[in-house]
């Protein structure tokens, strides 16, 4: 019966919220670990991303070498082997260990690194040769002319992929529950297996992960607006 | 050294297996316009660019004001430093308001202090008309306007020769007027430049010497009197002709 049915899931929503709204801080407390391990992750990447991304295209075949070799074999890795590499692997092999949580951060920022140094060199190649033509007759050295130059302007155009990369660790965290990091994924886990609402629980999981990235998104916006150079349409938009 | 402030001597530049510069040689006295002439591809731009060394010449000796600029010796940045180049499409630096487009090299590369470069950067605008636009940014500018900032980038310099490629081509052409009365303004006041345009007029007007170059060759050299009314090679004649009737 259609009516039944229609009562049955506004029953079904009442319980939801309910059993759900207990488990709020318990969850929220998952997702700030998801949010800080992102970020640190994020920034971690950002610093590398820039400085290989930069060695990518120096000119000096060795640097290039170097940025090569490391941006293609994280990305040419699973996410997860890293991971039990750092975490499992690397104790075993030198003494060094370290938590979950820092575990995390540093494969996801190392990871990232390499994805973001790719965004980072896009950037850069995106910029009209003219610019560099330009700061060259000026008597700019390469490194003048990419430094006040060629790079303030490619960091502005890759500001939405920066973002998009950033959106994209705040779900990837949820790898980290293989080693047991208790960010907002694992927390879903703990709750969903002793009440056995697996549905339930990872829906409001996956509600709460499309709302810290849809902030992401928003603040993104307002970075953009707030770095737009006047007189140019959209960010990265050419004369 | 007499007053020549360009020397250019049987310069070739090939890329790859395509000869570009087939043994140019000019000079330039100091004080002197030159308009350079010529079809699309016959190597103008390339020519330019060969004498800041933007583009490397496979042959042939270039001096400006007397110092070898093809010496593998000679410090690039020196040359630069009295060279101004002013581009087609301007290549302003979107990201940096009028003033730091012309204060950026003076301070960096010339190595004047903010208060002294802001000061020439000012003058310099006064100068192409622009003053009022000093905090804009380049992209708040019509196209006449950048390119007369990118004039004035090139002026802050204070260069002893100004190279133009083509500077109003990309502009509309209700824009390219203010920038030809710019260019004409420093000609006057005996700044020595070289300018790869096809301006009828301006070459007329303001071109001491017009020079045709086709195929990597100077096929003529003429004051801009003779070299419109009375050309000699077969090859600029139907250049002119085409010209004139496009416009
Ligand atoms: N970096 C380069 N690599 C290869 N070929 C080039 C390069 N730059 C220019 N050329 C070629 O060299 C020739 C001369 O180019 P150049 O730009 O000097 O001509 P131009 O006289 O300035 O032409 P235009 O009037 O179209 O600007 C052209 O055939 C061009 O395609
Ligand atoms: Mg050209």
């Amino acid at each position: 019966m259609p009516i039944d049915a229609v009562s049955n899931f506004f029953n079904w929503i009442v319980f939801v919220v309910n059993f759900m709204w207990g488990r709020i801080p318990f969850m929220l407390d998952g997702a700030k670990l998801t949010v800080y391990i992102a970020v640190m992750a994020f920034i971690l990447g950002n610093l590398i991303g820039i400085v290989m991304g930069i060695l990518r295209v120096s000119g000096v075949s060795i640097l290039e070498a170097i940025s090569t070799l490391y941006i293609e074999t994280i990305r040419g890795t699973p996410l997860v082997v890293q991971i039990l590499i750092v975490y499992f692997g690397i104790p075993i092999a030198t003494g060094i260990r370290f938590d979950p949580v820092m575990a995390g951060i540093l494969t996801m920022g190392l990871n990232s690194g390499a994805y973001q140094a790719e965004i980072v060199r896009s950037g850069i190649k995106g910029i009209p040769r003219g610019q560099l033509e330009a700061a060259e007759s000026l008597g700019f050295t390469y490194w003048q002319s990419m430094r006040y130059v060629i790079i303030p302007q490619a960091l502005r155009i890759v500001i939405p992929a920066f973002v998009n990369e950033l959106a994209t660790l705040l779900k990837d965290t949820s790898i980290l529950i293989i080693i047991g990091v208790h960010e907002l994924t694992r927390r879903g886990q703990y709750i969903a297996a002793w009440s056995y609402r697996y549905f339930e629980v990872y829906i409001t999981i996956a509600f709460i992960y499309l709302i810290m990235v849809l902030i992401v998104s928003r603040i993104a916006r307002l970075i953009e607006k707030k770095v737009r150079i006047p007189g140019l349409g959209v960010a990265g938009g050419r004369l | 050294m007499t007053d020549n402030i360009l020397v250019i001597e049987d310069l070739h530049k090939s890329y790859g297996d395509l000869k570009v510069l087939k043994g140019v040689s000019l000079k330039v006295t100091k004080g002197e316009t030159v308009v350079i002439m010529g079809p699309s591809g016959s190597g103008k731009s390339t020519l330019l660019r060969c004498i800041v060394r933007l583009v490397e010449p496979n042959s042939g000796k270039i001096w400006i004001d007397g110092v070898e600029v093809t010496d593998p010796k000679t410090d690039l940045k020196e040359i630069r430093k009295h060279v101004g180049f002013v581009f087609q499409q301007f290549n302003l630096f979107p990201h940096m308001k009028v003033i730091d487009n012309i204060t950026l090299a003076l301070t960096k590369v010339h190595g004047l202090d903010k208060e002294k470069a802001e000061e020439r950067a000012l003058k310099v605008l006064k100068k192409v008309g622009l003053e009022e636009k000093a905090y804009a940014y380049p992209g708040q500018l019509s196209g006449g306007q950048q390119q007369r900032v990118a004039i004035a980038r090139a002026l802050a310099i204070e260069p002893k020769l100004i190279l133009f490629d083509e500077p109003t081509s990309a502009l509309d052409p209700e824009l390219i007027g203010e920038v030809l009365i710019t260019m004409e303004e420093i000609a006057k006041e005996g700044k020595t430049m070289v300018v790869v345009t096809h301006e009828v007029d301006f070459a007329r007007e303001v071109a001491d010497r017009v020079i045709f170059i086709d195929h990597g060759k100077i096929l003529e050299e003429a004051d801009p009197e003779k070299f419109f009314t009375n050309p000699e090679h077969p090859r600029l004649k139907s250049f002119l002709k085409r010209l004139l009737e496009r416009v």
